[in-house]
């Protein structure tokens, strides 16, 4: 015979914890449902484009953009600023929105955070080598294809790995939050070999895995390969590529304003050259 | 709220639910293959904390105040990514259960600490005067008694293992929240990922709170009963 302490007892307790938890996360994430989305466009004053309106009102432009993919997002340690094909779009866009190609703010996202950036409502856009896939379609709307890379492998040179078929049963260092795993492992099966990848929050993390060992290839869009590849000259891209990966400008689902300008913007650039000439100044190795 | 309630993103979380068990799983692992080796690691460095010789006193105090006061992430940061520069690669899930271990370790070693000294001396003298040996005194005496004081505290420190174990998740270890994170990412329902990982780490915790706190009242009982005894025979 004991007393129990409290006015619940232990399971009771332990249920009312998982309730209360639940709840918690569900007022959470009920509270912060405003901004963006269909209901945000109903309630806004009749206005067919608010969320320009909102853009025109602050006067700046918010991007969220990539700090460590040469020619693309790359913030130069020297000058402090961000530089490459995207972050020229970037300034395209503010341009023709704003009038002023510097109206723009520019965020670093990464694989693992741009997402959550736009749906924060953060960042207007992200130009961060983001690939339009069919699962991302169904909760992102995308600008059409700036650019179109494919996936490459970074090896080490004495390793002697050729191509993917000889990775068989190792170890491939991704990014988290991109596709790159899954794609690997799709052609994997394809080829009839059984690999391991290992997710990292961050390029350079993926390079350290492969630096130490503790992967034998490092796995992403050729183009943030090269980077890498430039870094340390025992490591060495292999040139099969593995997928094509289309480049688009991401804007939070329901934005449809916004999704609007973007494609009109992206449309006319491809029509007067203008992006052609952009891959040709950062020397990239892919293709609109 | 649309994301918390749309079914077909829940049934998509339940058609992946081998994802998920497959981090429970490496998270569990990992959680007992480190309680088993912060126990060990707590236990002699607990007893170096009350053993004659000021050297192992000395040790004790090192060990717990730097392992203790340095985040548990530098740590394992340093066995994953500072070790392989000079030649020492460890496997992925041994350097977070080392981390976890060292780490933990030095928490069980101060909780030990604690309960011992919290017995009174005069306990062990009366032992010893009832014609008792020190081992006997030791261990139905003050061992009962330090165990007592130490429980809750102890399974706090295990709680927090199972929690800290999602170091692994930064260092591509497939614990739970490693899995979490990537399914998450690939498939944009953070919402669904993280209520599951929060349940799931629950499901490993509360068991083990609850256990305790059963543990704790037996042994109160217990101690109650030998000591009405104990006031009997005097009566």
């Amino acid at each position: 015979m004991h007393l129990e302490t409290g006015f619940l007892s232990g399971r009771k307790r332990a249920l009312a914890a998982v309730a209360a938890l639940t709840l918690g996360l569900a007022l959470a994430l009920g509270g912060c449902g405003g901004g963006g989305g269909a209901a945000g466009t109903a309630a806004n004053g009749g206005s067919s484009t608010p969320n320009i309106d909102a853009i025109k009102s602050r006067g700046v432009l918010r991007v969220g953009v990539k700090a460590d993919v040469l020619g693309f997002g790359y913030k130069n340690p020297q000058t402090n600023q961000y530089e490459g094909y995207e972050i020229d779009i970037a300034h395209e866009l503010a341009k023709r929105l704003l009038g002023d190609p510097n109206k723009v703010e520019l965020t670093t996202v990464t694989a693992k955070t741009r997402q959550g950036l736009l749906d924060s409502g953060q960042v207007d856009m992200v130009i961060a080598t983001f690939t339009i896939t069919p699962e991302r379609q169904k909760v992102i709307d995308f600008s059409p294809v700036y650019y179109t890379d494919g996936i490459q492998l970074l090896v080490k040179r004495d390793s002697g790995i050729k191509s993917l078929k000889d990775l068989n049963g190792k170890v491939i260092a991704v990014a988290q939050g991109a596709d790159t795993g899954q794609k690997l492992q799709e052609k994997a099966k394809e080829l009839g070999v059984t690999i391991q990848t290992a997710e990292y929050a961050s390029y350079a993390e993926d390079m350290a895995a492969l630096q130490n060992g503790r992967a034998q290839a490092f796995a992403t869009d050729g183009s943030i390969l090269k980077y890498y590849e430039n870094q340390d000259p025992s490591t060495v891209i292999l040139p099969d590529r593995y997928s094509e990966e289309p480049y688009g400008i991401a804007i939070k689902k329901g934005n449809k304003d916004l999704l609007d300008f973007v494609t009109k913007a992206i449309d006319d650039m491809k029509q007067s050259g203008e992006l052609q000439q952009l891959i040709r100044k950062w020397k990239l190795s892919g293709s609109v | 709220m649309g994301a918390l309630l749309d079914a077909q993103s829940w049934r998509t979380l339940l058609e992946n639910w081998p994802i998920f068990a497959a981090g429970l799983l490496q998270t569990v692992v990992a959680s007992v293959l480190s309680m088993l080796l912060a126990a060990a690691i707590g236990l002699v460095m607990g007893a170096f904390a009350l053993a004659p010789v000021r050297l192992l006193r000395w040790v004790n105090r090192v060990y717990v105040e730097f392992f203790r006061n340095t985040p548990l992430l530098v740590q394992v940061f340093f066995l994953y990514y500072g070790l392989p520069q000079v030649h020492v690669v460890i496997p992925t899930l041994w350097v977070g259960v080392l981390g976890l271990s060292i780490y933990t370790g030095a928490y069980i070693a101060e909780v030990l600490r604690a309960g011992f000294q919290a017995v009174p001396r005069g306990q062990m003298e009366a032992g010893l005067a009832s014609g008792l040996t020190y081992s006997q005194v030791v261990r139905r005496i003050i061992l009962p008694q330090a165990l007592r004081f130490t429980l809750p505290p102890l399974t706090n420190q295990f709680v927090n293992l199972v929690k800290n174990s999602q170091v692994l998740a930064l260092i591509a270890g497939f614990d739970l929240m490693y899995q979490t994170d990537s399914w998450s990412s690939q498939t944009a329902l953070y919402v669904q990922a993280y209520i599951a990982a929060a349940v799931l780490y629950l499901a490993l915790t509360l068991p083990l709170a609850t256990w305790a706190r059963r543990m704790e009242r037996r042994m109160n009982r217990q101690l109650q009963r030998r000591a009405d005894a104990g006031v009997t025979e005097v009566a």
